[in-house]
């Protein structure tokens, strides 16, 4: 078989390193899988297709596993799709479990990746021809749905629902870009701002703005007076991990993992949602979810193995239509073209070998992670031992840097997230909820595009109940989630009454 | 220990002072920095201009002896920096969206003309295209100006304000030449990526979509009942620039069989005698005050790199069409459509 010539020591060592590469990549914030996929997409000239593909797919599932790393150490995303990750992961941190918490987000994603990597194999053209019956009314009412979250995170409702608007009108700052069939037109914004803000502002900078600066601001007002070597923080004195932790959590993992793998198959809806959309869904559904957000294994259970069910799922539309899933996959086409392959709906059917050997390659990747993550994890975690005034000076030049190069070196975007780390920190003095503020941030944008490509499209706002019985059934998830939501609310604020 | 370390402090330094010296020397001959970095108006990297570039780039960079890198900034971002490179350490490769934008007056698009200086062209993709379902009623181009004009509103996907909506304006204005009054039954429907086009035609909400060769080929070899399946209806290029391709055309079409979507086969009238084409052309830009010695260095460069047959072989293989000509040339041949061009969209707004 001509494939086996190809399993080389060489395209296993490329996968390797692509992994530990796109970890490192995405454990630092602003770095991204897309990026280390971008800065290593010329390499795929000098070795060839398929080993170029082996380094991009280790890349890949590196980058996104990485993601973890400062998620759950420092309370900053380190890629948008483990946004969810910081809600749980964090607070486990804190009180001397992050070795656990690293440990539980490792092996979630090992199953993720591998789960989606086998729908990818087995499923790959239905599935395919299931996103296409998703146009922009059932991508608008997704998107819906994933904001339903902000009624399941926030503490204050009508806060909580204030801020995440907040968040939305924050994304529409730019101009609706005609790139994406908009007008090219600037809002939200005055003339003299349009040089800057045509694009509008950056995810990345914002999200480590809010999340990495304001936690350093906040912290920086305390005074770090006590700290003599020995942070507040310490790995030891937790729980320490054990595999018993995933008994009862096969539910949480593949519904999680489903939820990423589908999401990632459905063309610009996007990482974030994905993990996003699993959180929300096992805080709702889930048989205790009170300690969600305090430091619950669960949440990074969903949370982790969701996004990285993404890197199988969006595969599938990049190999069965030619169309990528998601930003990362939009880069790996790239390596396709630059060797001259036509990358569509035949695809698969004339280069077969090429196909088994991305199975295989994203297959090794995933396996790669996890022996790479889980056991130089316990190294790792020991950042979070270092003394903060010598760690945020480290974190805030990281997420500057990040910041500048998340766009190829525009110096904006570092005002960006200076700006939106004064905003953070304002926020958090005058009660505005971030983690609502920054879910509309996030999926704003795509929001406003699918609905008023809907309306353009359709003609009318009956079409989002009528277009087809995917979108009624949409409608039902959403009810049924934002009812969950508010019944959690109100059981909540009685048991307290009950057991005083 | 010690020898070791001063072996290796003796070889950075030699090292050091050698490339200097190479930069020097490079410096004489051509003022180009040694790190060059070239913006380009696409953000893909799975796209047609990142593709085109990266395979010039490459080899530019190799006939100046030079490191250089393209990177996929968009549109916006590309203008910027190339207007704060006065030096001439970023240039720009974007293709003829760069002046339709400010053409159809799109927000943020200068006159490239003015603000810049137009710099040589290098490829040609030849593959911009329209396409409609396999089971539409509609066979060719012909039949779709005719049912514009007996009333018909046929829904057409584009991106608007380029490349994308320069054959829909065709089309417009072919109607309005034999149905006046009739062009705004041509509707069309503003959308961003070829996923997001081919979706439209997939839920039937469009009746033709603007695509490519190289992206939507495959689609047209798919059954008739496969809810995918697509057909060409027009390929706007030149006849002649279809006919410079290689000979097996792209996936399971040949060059033949692309020759039937190209004027005369398939015409969109832009005059009583002459069809509309469009070939869809990169070129380079620089800043306005980059030195005319880097300039006229960039141009021999590249038109030793053009000789490489080689080189060409490999364009052809991804689909471009070859296409040097020095900047000079370049800029009045790129104004000189434009100028086309700008007459054609005036026309329909007034």
């Amino acid at each position: 078989m001509d494939i086996l010539s190809h399993l080389t020591p060489m395209f296993f060592g490329l996968i390797a390193a692509g992994t530990l590469i796109g970890i490192i990549f995405g454990a630092i914030p602003g770095m991204t899988a897309t990026m280390a996929v971008a800065v290593c997409l010329p390499l795929t000239y000098a070795f060839g297709l398929q080993n170029g593909i082996a380094l991009l797919l280790g890349l890949y599932v590196g980058g996104i596993s990485g993601g973890m790393v400062p998620a759950v150490l420092i309370n900053i995303p380190g890629t948008p799709s483990s946004i969810t990750t910081t809600f749980d992961g964090y607070p486990m941190a804190r009180r001397g479990e992050g070795e656990r918490a690293l440990k539980i987000g490792i092996v979630a994603s090992v199953f993720g990746g591998l789960f989606s990597a086998a729908v990818l194999f087995f499923f790959a053209p239905v599935l395919a021809d299931f996103a296409i019956k998703f146009s922009y009314v059932e991508k608008f009412l997704i998107i819906l749905l994933a904001l339903t979250v902000i009624a399941s995170l926030c503490s204050n409702m009508l806060m909580g629902i204030f801020s995440g608007v907040l968040g939305v009108w924050l994304s529409l700052i730019g101009t609706y870009s005609i790139t994406e069939g908009g007008n090219g037109e600037p809002r939200l914004m005055f003339d003299f701002m349009q040089y800057y803000l045509i694009d509008g502002f950056s995810l990345l900078p914002v999200l480590i703005g809010i999340f990495g600066l304001t936690t350093v601001l906040l912290d920086a007002e305390k005074g770090f007076k006590d700290e003599t070597g020995q942070g507040p923080i310490s790995l030891k004195g937790g729980a320490k991990f054990k595999f018993s932790v995933f008994k009862g959590q096969l539910t949480n993992l593949v519904r999680s993992s489903s939820i990423g793998t589908f999401i990632g198959i459905l063309p610009g809806v996007g990482g974030s949602a994905a993990s996003v959309l699993a959180y929300s869904q096992e805080k709702n559904f889930s048989r205790d979810s009170s300690q969600m957000g305090k430091g619950a294994p669960q949440g990074i259970v969903s949370s982790e193995s969701s996004n990285n069910a993404l890197t199988g799922g969006a595969l599938v539309p990049l190999l069965s239509l030619g169309i990528p899933g998601d930003s990362t996959t939009a880069i790996l086409i790239g390596a396709f073209t630059l060797q001259g392959i036509q990358v569509g709906p035949l695809f698969i059917g004339n280069n077969i070998d090429t196909w088994y050997l991305m199975i295989i390659a994203l297959l090794a990747a995933n396996v790669m992670m996890f022996g790479i993550m889980y056991f130089a994890i316990r190294h790792i975690a020991k950042v979070i031992e270092v003394p903060k005034y010598i760690l945020y000076p480290l974190i805030i030049m990281m997420c500057v840097v990040g910041a500048y190069a998340i766009n190829y070196g525009i110096m904006f975007d570092v005002w960006t997230l200076l700006l939106f780390g004064i905003f953070g920190w304002v926020a958090h003095k005058i009660g505005l909820e971030t983690v609502p503020l920054i879910i509309g941030f996030i999926l704003g944008k795509s929001a406003e595009v699918y609905f008023v490509k809907s309306i353009e499209s359709y003609g009318n706002l009956s079409i989002f109940f009528t277009k087809s019985p995917i979108a009624m059934f949409l409608w039902v998830l959403i009810a049924v989630s934002v009812a969950f939501a508010i019944y959690l609310r109100v059981r909540n604020r009685r048991q307290p009454t009950v057991e005083s | 220990m010690k020898a070791i370390l001063s072996k290796t402090c003796l070889a950075v330094l030699a090292t050091a002072a050698i490339g200097v010296s190479a930069s020097a020397q490079a410096a004489d001959d051509c003022p180009i920095p040694g790190n060059l970095r070239v913006v380009i108006g696409s953000t893909s990297t799975g796209g047609d201009t990142y593709q085109a570039s990266s395979m010039v780039v490459d080899k530019l960079a190799d006939q100046l002896d030079i490191n250089a890198k393209v990177d996929a900034v968009g549109v916006m971002p590309g203008f910027q920096a190339l207007e704060r490179s006065r030096h001439g350490n970023t240039i720009m490769i974007f293709h003829d969206g760069a002046y339709l934008g400010n053409l159809y007056g799109v927000n943020g698009y200068p006159n490239i003309f003015d603000k810049f200086v137009v710099g040589p062209t290098v490829a040609i993709n030849p593959g911009n295209a329209y396409l409609v379902p396999k089971n539409s009623p509609y066979q060719s181009m012909s039949d779709i100006i005719e049912a514009a004009g007996e009333g018909k509103k046929v829904k057409v996907a584009i991106q608007p304000g380029g490349v994308s909506e320069i054959g829909l304006t065709a089309m417009k204005n072919a109607v309005r030449a034999k149905y006046p009054g009739k062009e705004s039954n041509l509707v069309a429907v503003n959308t961003g990526s070829q996923a997001d086009k081919n979706q439209l035609l997939f839920d039937g909400a469009v009746d033709v979509i603007n695509g490519s060769v190289q992206a939507n080929e495959q689609y047209t070899q798919l059954p008739e009942d496969d809810q995918k399946a697509m057909r060409f209806v027009w390929i706007t290029a030149r006849e002649k620039t279809i006919a410079e391709t290689n000979e097996e055309g792209m996936g399971d079409t040949t060059r033949e069989q692309l020759l039937q979507y190209v004027t005369p086969k398939s015409s969109v009238p832009m005059s009583e005698d002459e069809d509309f084409t469009f070939d869809k052309e990169f070129f380079l830009l620089y800043n306005k005050d980059m030195d005319p010695a880097a300039i006229k260095c960039i141009d021999n460069a590249l038109a030793e790199v053009y000789k490489d047959d080689e080189f060409k072989d490999q364009l052809k293989r991804s689909f471009f069409v070859p296409d040097y000509k020095p900047s000079e040339e370049a800029a009045g041949y790129l104004k000189e459509k434009n100028d086309e061009y700008k007459t054609i969209i005036s026309n329909l707004k007034g």
